[in-house]
């Protein structure tokens, strides 16, 4: 006969245990990953915008004003890094973006510059991209080389390997065009959301208050 | 391969061992003898550094599920024994994500898809099936301790001829000039398989020609006892 009941006391209780483990872990290791979440993000406007000295974290408040965040926190807040050099000069806007690629969701940093409109570097944060295929996203150099001016007057594209002919358009990696053509994507939605905002309050951003 | 490995989904007999310290780590190493959890093993050994990581991750779920697995074999019911199993060993994948993820990002990020899914190795589930689900904890911890560092040791060797011939790097250690052109091709699928089959080649080789030397030396002291009795008798 089947015992359903000590199956049942049985599952309840391995589940029971199992899922206190899983939260107990969440708890213990979550002020720590926020941490690394941070440095990572630090690290990356620091890479984007050469010069930097110090970095204001806007945050975009839903009638498309700006306040100004004392850190990282937040998973769905929309913000930006504005960056000075040392003598207090705009160097340009670091701003986070995400874009489904081929087996997860791909966040990254990218430059702007206001005043020339261009986006002039591009960094991945988190990915689950091929290794070796896909994660070439965050190590080509020859892709790198796509944001060193790539003009957002335009709407961004990403073309076939060795097409590239405009200023606008990002060359893609060979054998990694799902994730070549996500950038593309991530870059023109997020350009396209975020250049009016920072249009608009361009010159509070650059007295950096 | 070997006649003895376990099938991925069987509930075999546990391999006989007076040591499963030491039996995971080597006799039955599950990517060399046993040929088992190849999926990450040709994935992420494209580096010493993931596979380094990817093999102390599988240690510590295999250890972690094969503990408390063990503690738990007298209670859980045969019907719902895999469902008991999987939970378990999907929880300890979710505590290593974690941990990974505070620990070191750029491992995180290196390791990508792979950490989810070590909880479709079949390495562990045929650890808590064959041995965990019948010895005692502490014979079941050190089981998925030995065959946990075992994968780790051969994920290592995989790793070290692919960085080794694919970048010019041990651990990112720059290792030849910069005239060194990379084998790129072993940074790749195809060098995963390559390097796999090098790797068991060498392995059953060696295997081979231990047991060939033993039998010889059995053969040896039967013929030096043979000859002694043909000595007393005379």
């Amino acid at each position: 006969m089947t015992p359903t009941i000590p199956m049942m006391k049985v599952l309840g209780t391995v589940s029971l245990a199992c899922g206190l483990l899983i939260v107990v872990s969440n708890v213990t290791t979550l002020a720590r990953i926020r941490q690394n979440q941070e440095i990572i993000m630090r690290e990356s406007v620091t890479n984007l915008l050469p010069g930097l000295k110090k970095q204001i974290i806007y945050g975009v408040e839903p009638s498309g004003d700006l306040k100004i965040l004392p850190s990282v926190e937040g998973e769905n807040v929309k913000r930006f890094f504005a960056g000075y050099d040392d003598s207090g000069k705009f160097l340009g806007v670091a701003i986070e973006a995400s874009e489904r690629g081929y087996a997860d969701l791909i966040s990254a940093m990218y430059s702007y510059l206001p005043d020339k409109n261009i986006v002039s570097g591009f960094q991945v944060v988190d990915m689950r991209e091929t290794p070796g295929l896909g994660s070439r996203i965050g190590t080509d150099e020859n892709f790198q080389k796509n944001f060193k001016a790539l003009d957002a007057t335009h709407p961004i594209k990403t073309v076939k390997h060795g097409t590239k002919a405009n200023p606008w358009e990002i060359d893609a990696i060979s054998g990694a065009t799902i994730s070549s053509r996500a950038v593309g994507r991530m870059l023109q939605k997020s350009v396209q959301e975020m250049s009016p905002i920072i249009e608009k309050n361009l010159d509070r951003i650059k007295r950096g208050n | 391969m070997s006649d003895n490995a376990p099938s991925c989904h069987s509930s075999g007999p546990a391999p006989a061992a007076d040591n499963p310290f030491l039996n995971g780590l080597w006799k039955q190493n599950p990517v060399f003898v046993q040929v088992l959890g190849m999926c990450p093993t040709l994935a992420i050994t494209n580096s010493v550094r993931n596979a380094i990581a990817m093999g102390l991750a599988t240690t510590f779920v295999l250890t972690g599920s094969n503990c408390m697995i063990s503690v738990v074999r007298k209670l859980v019911p045969k019907q719902v024994r895999i469902a008991t199993f999987i939970a378990i060993i999907a929880t300890m994948v979710t505590v290593v994500d974690y941990l990974v993820k505070a620990i070191s990002i750029p491992v995180y990020k290196a390791l990508g898809a792979y950490i989810p899914l070590i909880v479709a190795n079949c390495i562990i589930l045929e650890r808590a099936e064959a041995y965990a689900a019948r010895k005692p904890v502490w014979k079941s911890t050190m089981d998925g301790l030995g065959m946990g560092l075992g994968f780790a040791f051969a994920l290592s060797c995989l790793g070290t001829v692919r960085e080794v011939l694919g970048a010019g790097t041990w651990l990112g250690i720059p290792l030849f000039g910069p005239n060194f052109e990379p084998w790129v091709l072993f940074l790749l699928p195809p060098g995963g398989f390559i390097s796999l089959a090098l790797w068991l080649l060498t392995f059953a080789t060696w295997r081979d020609r231990k047991a060939k030397r033993e039998i010889a030396k059995a053969k040896a002291q039967e013929e030096k006892m043979h000859e002694e009795q043909l000595a007393v008798h005379a």
